[in-house]
């Protein structure tokens, strides 16, 4: 059986009447990347803040290897590493002197080259933070996470601000790091984020968790149906409606026909190719965003706003 | 750069490059064939010698109203003149000064000694008395008088009339010949032979450590919050009082090397000799942890950066220009000096005083019993009100 890492129970956290964290549960398991996601504002960062031991939970039960973060804080910091939300560090010191500043807070006396050569940041390791790129701060931030060799890596919107190929980069460092089998828990409110790191997700708006699984799960439970454009051939209609009865036409004088099953697909599938080999087939598959879509009746913008 | 800044200014102005000088315009005109008399070239000379002047010779033939007018930037001018006949009727005047005091001592000599003498004795004197007096009244009495000119916006005129008149008070006496009945000896209570510098050295130390703690850490600390470095550590093991403390340590590491530049830099150009001893270094440090905490407690309440700026600028300016830091609290309005007592500045700048000036570290006792509490209640507030949670 996989190892519970975080075990949230009926977790709350109030500030006056408002609850920015309203009963939420869910458990992480060891080696996994876990997402958190939903737009801002929704209890992401209170959430990670209570697991990271710097909020106090108004009820409920939060453990993190088995450690309650109310009263085994100290224990729980010595196996953590965090990258808080619009990471930021001492600007004059250099790259190396930051994170051996953090390697020394947990007492960690080997590794800083590796961790900085992992990082990419060996040949830049004497320039001063201040000078450094956005992408840049925030593998800096990773590697001073990773100084005390943590076993669970919590990356609270580590993407935010980046521009695409810094965040892609970025996710090559995750998906690096858990190759390392470094179990991280990660806040953000980019589906894609989601779909191209996630083992699991949970999706939190207003402070309530509204779903948790692994990502296929979540978009064939949630996701809706698949989708089969044709373009430039009007017989498509009669093939598609053989296998469904949602078909009509779209833009352009598209055909669109909508499948609740994949078995269904891959048989319409095969009756177009057999129709003409001159149409245009695109198959639209249910995405994360369908999935937020359904289960909360709304969409988060670039800024991480929820659009109702 | 500011408290060195504020060393070279201050000790600059009040008296820190050796021994502050006025300048004189001279017009001599007692000429004897175009040549200046004796006696006015030694008088020159005398207050040139004071060391307190820079003389500049005014030529005779210019005329001093026109000469003021024509040199609009010959502003707080200091002009003697020195006129006609003034060694001529300098030397009148002493002899007729000298011959006064004789026959005023022979009077006396007579009046409480006469019994002494035969009477052909006193009948000479006073035969003698006569002819003297007779002699005299045909010596000119008139004062050989010189002329101080100065603006009567010169603040410095009192200090350069003070100065003149004690230099013709000893002219005067040396022309008639008077011996010093009266004299007064100079000596230093301190053991060094201190400068004006050496005296504000303490309070520019101070009002620096002041500042540094007040404006600098609070402005720090503040950022620090705002920026997300606070949260970024209170994640790791790091316990919050070792933040602290290891604050703390920093800047006395600061406190202390810039004393030692401060130290250098009045060495190099003023010539300071007030080093401070293990007294006053632990003074310093006491004083570094008091305003640090004070600092990190007002960055611990304010959570805007501007506002925490604010509230340490607040706290600072009035502290470092009330607390007598840079000019003795004596000469502050009784009020005022009440008002400096009730500040940590002054303990912090008088305790250092006395060790580095006055060697007397048992005078610090209070400043040390002061700043000893003070910092232990900072340090115990800064930890309380520094938040490692709920950032």
């Amino acid at each position: 059986m996989v190892e519970k890492v975080i075990e949230v129970k009926e977790l709350t956290k109030k500030y006056g009447n408002l609850s920015a964290v309203d009963h939420i549960s869910f458990d992480v398991y060891r080696g996994e990347i876990f997402s958190l996601v939903g737009p801002n504002g929704a209890g992401k960062t209170t959430t990670v803040e209570i697991l990271e031991c710097l909020r106090k939970p108004t009820s409920g039960v939060a453990r993190v290897f088995g450690l309650d973060v109310v009263h085994d804080e100290e224990k729980i910091k010595k196996k953590i590493g965090v990258v808080p939300q619009e990471f930021n560090t001492f600007n004059r010191l250099t790259v190396k002197e930051n994170v051996d500043l953090v390697a020394k807070i947990y007492g960690v006396k080997s590794g800083l080259k590796q961790n900085l050569k992992r990082l990419g940041l060996w040949e830049i390791k004497d320039k001063k933070f201040e000078a450094l790129s956005g992408g840049t701060k925030r593998r800096v931030g990773i590697a001073m996470a990773l100084a005390g060799k943590p076993e669970l890596l919590f990356l609270d919107e580590p993407t935010t601000g980046l521009d695409p190929q810094a965040r892609r980069e970025l996710w090559e460092t995750i998906r690096s790091l858990k190759k390392m089998g470094v179990t991280i828990f990660l806040t953000t409110h980019y589906m894609e984020e989601v779909e191209a790191l996630s083992d699991r997700a949970s999706i939190i708006v207003k402070g309530k968790l509204f779903t948790t699984g692994t990502v296929s799960e979540l978009v064939s439970k949630y996701g809706g149906d698949i989708k089969i454009v044709v373009k430039g051939e009007r017989r498509a209609e009669t093939v598609i409606k053989r296998f469904t009865k949602n078909v009509f036409v779209g833009e352009q004088g598209n055909i669109i026909g909508t499948f609740p099953n994949r078995r269904d697909v891959a048989k319409a599938l095969l009756s177009l190719y057999k129709l003409s080999g001159k149409c245009r087939i695109n198959v639209v598959e249910p995405t994360m965003e369908d999935v937020f879509l359904r289960v909360v009746g709304g969409r988060i913008d670039e800024s991480g706003e929820l659009i109702s | 750069m500011f408290p060195a800044m504020l060393l070279l200014i201050f000790g600059t102005v009040f008296g820190g490059a050796g021994a502050q000088t006025y300048t004189l315009h001279v017009q001599n005109l007692d000429l004897v064939d175009g040549e200046p008399t004796e006696l006015s070239s030694a008088l020159i000379n005398i207050l040139d010698s004071t060391g307190t002047f820079k003389i500049e010779n005014l030529p005779a033939d210019v005329d001093i109203a026109d000469y003021v007018r024509e040199h609009p930037s010959f502003t707080d001018y200091r002009i003697l003149v020195i006129p006609e006949n003034f060694q001529q009727k300098a030397m009148d005047k002493s002899i007729y000064v000298r011959a006064g005091v004789i026959l005023d001592t022979l009077s006396f000599v007579v009046e409480n000694y006469g019994y002494t003498m035969t009477e052909n004795q006193v009948g000479s004197i006073e035969n003698g008395m006569d002819v003297l007096k007779m002699w005299r009244e045909n010596m000119g009495s008139e004062n050989a008088e010189i002329l101080l000119l100065t603006d009567e916006g010169d603040t410095a005129a009192p200090i350069v009339r003070g100065v003149i008149s004690s230099v013709i008070n000893a002219f005067n006496n040396e022309m008639i010949g008077v011996e010093a009945v009266v004299s007064v000896s100079e000596n230093q209570l301190t053991q060094r032979s201190f400068k004006a510098v050496d005296y504000y050295l303490p309070g520019y130390i101070a009002a620096f450590i002041m500042t540094n703690g007040i404006i600098g850490v609070t402005s720090n600390i503040s950022e620090f919050r705002r920026n997300g470095v606070i949260k970024r550590l209170a994640a790791t093991p790091l316990q919050k009082s070792s933040w602290i403390i290891g604050n703390l340590a920093h800047q006395v590491l600061l406190a202390f090397m810039l004393m030692l530049a401060m130290i250098a830099l009045g060495w190099l150009i003023f010539g300071v000799q007030a080093i401070p001893g293990p007294y006053a270094l632990l003074l310093i440090f006491m004083g570094t942890v008091v305003f640090c905490s004070i600092g990190m407690v007002l960055g611990g309440i304010f959570k805007d950066v501007e506002a925490a700026s604010a509230a340490g600028n607040a706290i600072a300016f009035p502290m470092m220009f009330l607390s007598g830091a840079f000019w003795p609290v004596e000469m502050m309005p009784d009020f005022m000096q009440g008002v400096a007592r009730c500040m940590p500045l002054y303990y912090f700048h008088d305790g250092l005083r006395q060790i580095m000036i006055y060697q007397n570290p048992t005078q610090a006792l209070v400043p040390f019993a002061i700043l000893g509490v003070l910092a232990a209640v900072f340090v115990y507030l800064a930890i309380k009100i520094t938040k490692w949670k709920e950032l």
